[in-house]
């Protein structure tokens, strides 16, 4: 069999000094609900598993100062069902509580979520050698491209990979201006949680800013009334447990009835996390209605590329945003 | 005798199961098992240049490496047809260096642990020459076949067709699907007391082991079938697997107990799956919506070395009342491992083209779908000219309308909305399907303390055979159902005919009741009077025997005594839908209600109300369960479900439940059942027609016509996907 060791850390500088000690096969795992279903899937293959899932405070979830604090290992479960997050920032709960299942939600770490890899199904099931994957093997190609695509992203593709990035609450994060706390060998960092997504470009295979050894250690998001004018609204293939064909995240900072403000991001149709400027710039200092939430959201998708089945996601996309919008906005009193 | 017939009973088997106490194939304990896992092709046809195993081999606890070198013996013999005798099984993996489809098995690992065979199976690395293929349809090197003989017909179908004053013309196309039962497709082989014992959980005990006895040129009486408990099966599991007799072979060849449980995405390619179809559907009537003509063309996808045969036509004409029928169909040959049965096999997918092209027929009459079908109601076969034994399909339309609350349809789609702005449709179809029967050899034997132990033909897939046998053992003899012991799905306690087609309760219930009849009749003559109330084992008790046992054979209707020898021979005999004196069919009628989201397209199922005319109930709970179930099924070939075939590779790209994406429970809504509860005797003893596959028959056509009610937009494919109603 092959050898696979395990071992449970308390602090995130055991943690990172086991990492470095095991070389390149070693992996944090936390809930392992990505990382057990790549293993089995062929795709990962470490050698040395190190828990950060019991961290000394990795799990505490801090609402009180100027941010809320979600450490890395917080269960998805308990952050989407915190008082403070379910009432006052409803984009962050429901991008959570609309994502897998609740086995899973009890299970998976807000952290570890951030790192899951993609859906794509050329990806996930070719592994045994049957579809090639610039991702999987790098250089090998990407089945995805001239395939069934219909799964897969309409903005920041590449000529190497269109894979979509599968998180829903990265795009929650997205909208939220979220920052993401590091800690490496050289210490702690903070970036903001669009620095922390590669796109594909040639190295679809590159996914993540962060060196291999760094451990995310909490996620803070800027405490602000926009919060509750919040929403994140998933369109899946069945009504629960699957993944976005499209999503939205949007919060509204509002000015009486005129949108100061607007925070949009997208998910289901991007290869990272994606953030809507141009539908943020249509709404600035407008008042709301139907007409200006689709033009809007339209705006966000004008530089969508359709491949060959995933065209209704630039229209559905746009129509998903659009009613985002309307509800953020009807949340507002 | 009570007559307290219907009874609303629990399963006998629920507690067992709930505590995890049952069984199944793949949980049963051998000292010494060995685990089995396979490499599958990664091409979809070639040749095998090479298979290196060395690497496999060193990893510690592999015992063996099995490749088409150790297998080439392995015949196909008829005797491993699939079910219904299809001729069959034309191509066993690993007996050739050849790869016929996608995801066969190439090669077989034996190790001492599960870990062990899962890393060896990666290990090793197979060489290919690929060949040119099609794994779909309409690709150029598919394979078109004439169309087949014994069309169904009567009349002038394409003069009434050509002279009518309103009529339709629509094609209807049909995805592959996979039945994905819960319990993953498994075989065990072990030797115990000199045989060789086979545990699987397969629909088909009997053929399966005389199937691969005959692979294995064995003697049949040298295998012996189990099939314990089958978690779903759908009719994926009614035939020999295509790892069914790799494992069995590598048992022999290493005389210990193998295990293999073929991991899910596997079975996508190694395991059947419904094949996809195309349907052109042509009707006409006249001005009074009465059905002058019917003419049904059907296109079905077959692998290259099957007979896996076209059935589509059975049932459309039967359903109403046609002035003249012309019936077609053909097959195309593609690159994939051989489609099967999967639950209402073809009368699922006609009865979604045919019942929503008669939706389109009452669109361009301007009549109510209801009154359209109530008008053409037959109780005459159109095509033999024969009566139904029994049909209470009206009275299914009538109620289920009246439950429902049909009254609130209009012509006009998208006149009804909904408090939040969905556009609400309301939608009917109806089904059939055929009233089988299968004959059964049956032991009852009851012991003077209250023991009462029968075996006989059928196999527990969950949909509660148990329970029905318990039912009349019950109802005749008064037993205590704690005391019952109902053995099944074993070829050790009496043979086992093929579980599927919804005969197992019209076939097991008759065969029961017709044992416990002849239990009576002996007990009686034994005790010299007529029986009282008295429990019967006490009765039994006072003759100071220690048991009773009586042994039964039922045949089938317009059968004879060799259909006994031919269960014997584990051959398939079934019956239906023709008898000599009437045709047999099962009935539902379908309303679903859907509501859809104006911005997304997004289509949620509100309510489903199903009548069924399935003869006698034999048990409530178990039966509104098998129709919950059927509609469930119907939600999912309606929205959700489809295999996706990239041309350039073959096969299919799902792997998993995640992107074959059946219903879950938010995708259901309320699923209201009814029954029409009518015995049908003339067919058998217990009255019973048969409810596991009618169920799901119209369910799907049924929520597509809601779907162009709520919207105007006919999708004449499935699933209906949100990109189409954008
Ligand atoms: C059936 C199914 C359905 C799902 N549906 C959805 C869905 O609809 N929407 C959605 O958003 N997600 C969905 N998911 C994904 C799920 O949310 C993620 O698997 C989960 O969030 C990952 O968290 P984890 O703690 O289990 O991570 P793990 O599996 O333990 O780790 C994932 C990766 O992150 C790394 N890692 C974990 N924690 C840290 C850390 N603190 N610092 C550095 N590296 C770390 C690991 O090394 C690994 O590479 C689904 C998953 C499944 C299995
Ligand atoms: S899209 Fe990306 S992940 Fe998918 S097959 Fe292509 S390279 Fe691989």
């Amino acid at each position: 069999m092959k050898p696979l060791s395990y071992v449970q850390v308390r602090t995130a500088r055991e943690a990172i000094e086991a990492f470095v000690a095991a070389g390149e096969s070693a992996r944090y795992i936390a809930g392992g609900t990505n990382l057990y279903d790549l293993m089995k899937l062929g795709i990962e293959k470490p050698a040395h598993l190190i828990d950060i899932a019991d961290l000394d405070g990795a799990n505490r979830i801090d609402t009180d100062g100027d941010r809320l604090f979600f450490g890395g290992a917080a269960l998805m479960a308990d952050v989407a069902e915190h008082p403070v997050v379910r009432d006052d920032y409803p984009v962050l709960a429901e991008s959570l509580s609309k994502a897998a299942s609740q086995q899973l939600r009890n299970m998976a770490t807000v952290g570890g979520n951030l790192l899951q890899r993609t859906r794509c199904p050329y990806f996930r099931n070719g592994a045994d050698g049957t579809y090639p994957c610039n991702k999987r093997e790098p250089g090998s190609g990407c089945a995805a491209i001239g395939g069934i695509d219909r799964s897969q992203a309409v903005l920041g593709a590449s000529a190497a990979c269109n894979a979509v990035s599968p998180g829903d609450w990265p795009v929650a994060l997205m909208a939220m201006d979220a920052a993401v706390e590091l800690q490496g060998l050289d210490g702690t960092r903070v970036i903001p949680i669009s620095e922390l997504y590669r796109p594909p470009s040639r190295t679809p295979h590159l996914e993540f800013t962060i060196g291999r050894e760094e451990i995310v250690t909490g996620i803070s998001v800027p405490k602000t009334a926009a919060g509750r004018n919040s929403t994140y609204l998933k369109v899946r293939d069945r009504e629960s447990y699957a993944f976005a064909l499209v999503s939205a995240a949007v919060a509204l900072e509002m000015d009486g009835d005129r949108v100061r403000q607007a925070h949009v991001a997208l998910g289901g149709v991007a290869t990272v996390p994606w953030r809507g400027r141009p539908a943020e710039a249509v709404l600035r200092g407008e008042t709301l209605d139907r007409g200006r939430a689709l033009e809007a959201a339209r705006a966000a998708f004008a530089e969508a590329r359709a491949g060959r089945h995933n065209a209704f996601k630039i229209e559905l996309g746009a129509r998903t945003l659009a009613d985002a919008i309307i509800n953020a906005g009807s949340r507002n009193q | 005798m009570t007559p307290n017939r219907n009874a609303d009973r629990p399963r006998i088997d629920a507690h067992e199961k709930v505590l995890g106490r049952a069984l199944y194939a793949a949980d049963q304990p051998f000292p010494g098992l060995l685990h089995a896992m396979t490499v599958p092709a990664t091409i979809a046809k070639g040749r095998i240049l090479s298979i290196d195993t060395a690497a496999a081999l060193q990893v510690p606890g592999v015992v063996r490496v099995f490749t088409h070198d150790d297998f080439s013996q392995i015949r196909t013999t008829p005797a491993a047809r699939g079910a219904y005798g299809q001729p069959g099984k034309g191509h066993q993996p690993m007996t050739a260096p050849q790869v016929r489809h996608r995801g066969e098995p190439v090669a077989l690992v034996v190790a001492e642990t599960l870990e062990a065979a899962v890393e060896g199976a990666e290990a090793v690395t197979v060489r290919y020459a690929e060949e040119s293929f099609s794994a779909r349809m309409d690709d150029d090197l598919a394979g078109p076949e004439p169309e087949a003989a014994g069309q169904l017909a009567s009349g002038d179908a394409e003069a009434a067709f050509a002279n009518a004053a309103h009529i339709v013309d629509v094609e209807y196309r049909h995805p592959q699907q996979h039945h994905n039962p819960i319990e993953l497709i498994s075989t065990t082989a072990a030797f115990e007391d000199g045989t060789l014992r086979i545990y699987e959980g397969t629909q088909s005990a009997a053929a399966f082991a005389g199937g691969l006895a005959g692979m294995m040129g064995m003697e049949p009486q040298a295998l012996r079938g189990v099939s314990p408990y089958t978690g779903g099966g759908f009719g994926q599991k009614n035939g020999v697997q295509e790892q069914s007799v790799l494992v069995a072979s590598a048992a022999l060849l290493l005389r210990r107990p193998v295990k293999l449980v073929m991991p899910r995405g596997q079975l996508f390619h190694t395991a059947s799956y419904r094949p996809q179809s195309r349907h052109r559907v042509r009707l006409a009537a006249d001005g009074n919506g009465r059905l002058l003509a019917g003419i049904y063309e059907t296109v079905q996808q077959n692998s290259r070395y099957d007979g896996f045969g076209s059935d589509h036509g059975a049932n459309p004409p039967r359903m109403y009342g046609y002035g003249a029928w012309r019936g077609s169909e053909r097959i195309v040959r593609v690159d994939t491992q051989t489609p099967g049965h999967q639950r209402a096999p073809h009368e699922h997918p006609a009865s979604h083209a045919t019942e929503c092209a008669l939706d389109e027929l009452a669109g361009a009459l301007g009549m109510d779908p209801v009154a359209l079908r109530l008008a053409n109601d037959t109780q005459r076969d159109p095509i033999t000219g024969k009566p139904f034994s029994s049909r209470h399909l009206a009275d299914c339309l009538r109620r289920g309308a009246a439950r429902f609350g049909w009254e609130r349809w209009t012509n006009q789609p998208g006149a009804l909305v909904a408090g939040n702005g969905d556009r609400i449709g309301l939608g009917v179809a109806c089904g059939s399907y055929k009233a089988a029967m299968t004959p059964s050899v049956t032991t009852l034997r009851l012991s003077a303390g209250g023991q009462c132990r029968i075996a006989t033909s059928g196999h527990e897939m969950g949909q509660g055979l148990r329970t029905v046998i318990a039912a009349e053992l019950i109802d005749v003899l008064g037993v205590d159902p704690g005391k019952l012991d109902i053995r099944i799905g074993d070829t050790g306690h009496a043979p086992q005919h093929l579980t599927a087609g919804s005969w197992g309760a019209g076939s097991a219930a008759p065969a029961a009741r017709a044992a416990a009849l002849k239990l009576r009749e002996e007990l009686s003559q034994l005790t010299g009077a007529v029986l009282s109330d008295e429990p019967v084992h006490v009765q039994l008790a006072r003759t100071r025997r220690p048991y009773l046992e009586v042994s039964v054979d039922t045949v089938p209707l317009g059968k004879d005594r060799q259909a006994i020898e031919q269960l014997r021979r584990g051959m398939p005999v079934t019956t239906g839908p023709e008898y000599p004196d009437f045709l047999a069919f099962s009935w539902i009628a379908h309303f679903a209600e859907v509501h859809v989201e104006p911005s997304t397209g997004r289509v949620r199922v509100r309510r489903v109300v199903s009548v069924a005319d399935c003869g006698r109930v034999m048990n409530r709970r178990t039966a509104e369960s098998q129709v919950r179930g059927g509609v469930v099924w119907g939600i999912g070939a309606a929205l959700r479900e489809a295999g996706e075939c990239d041309p350039r590779f073959g096969g299919v790209l799902n792997n998993d439940l995640a992107d074959y994406v059946v219903p879950v429970n938010a995708d259901v809504g309320a699923i209201e059942v009814d029954f029409i509860d009518e015995p049908d005797t003339r067919l058998n003893l217990s009255g019973v027609k048969g409810l596991g596959e009618v169920a799901m028959v119209g369910a799907a056509a049924a929520i597509v016509n809601a779907v162009h009610n709520a919207t105007g937009r006919r999708i004449r494919h499935l699933p209906i996907r949100i990109e189409d109603l954008l």
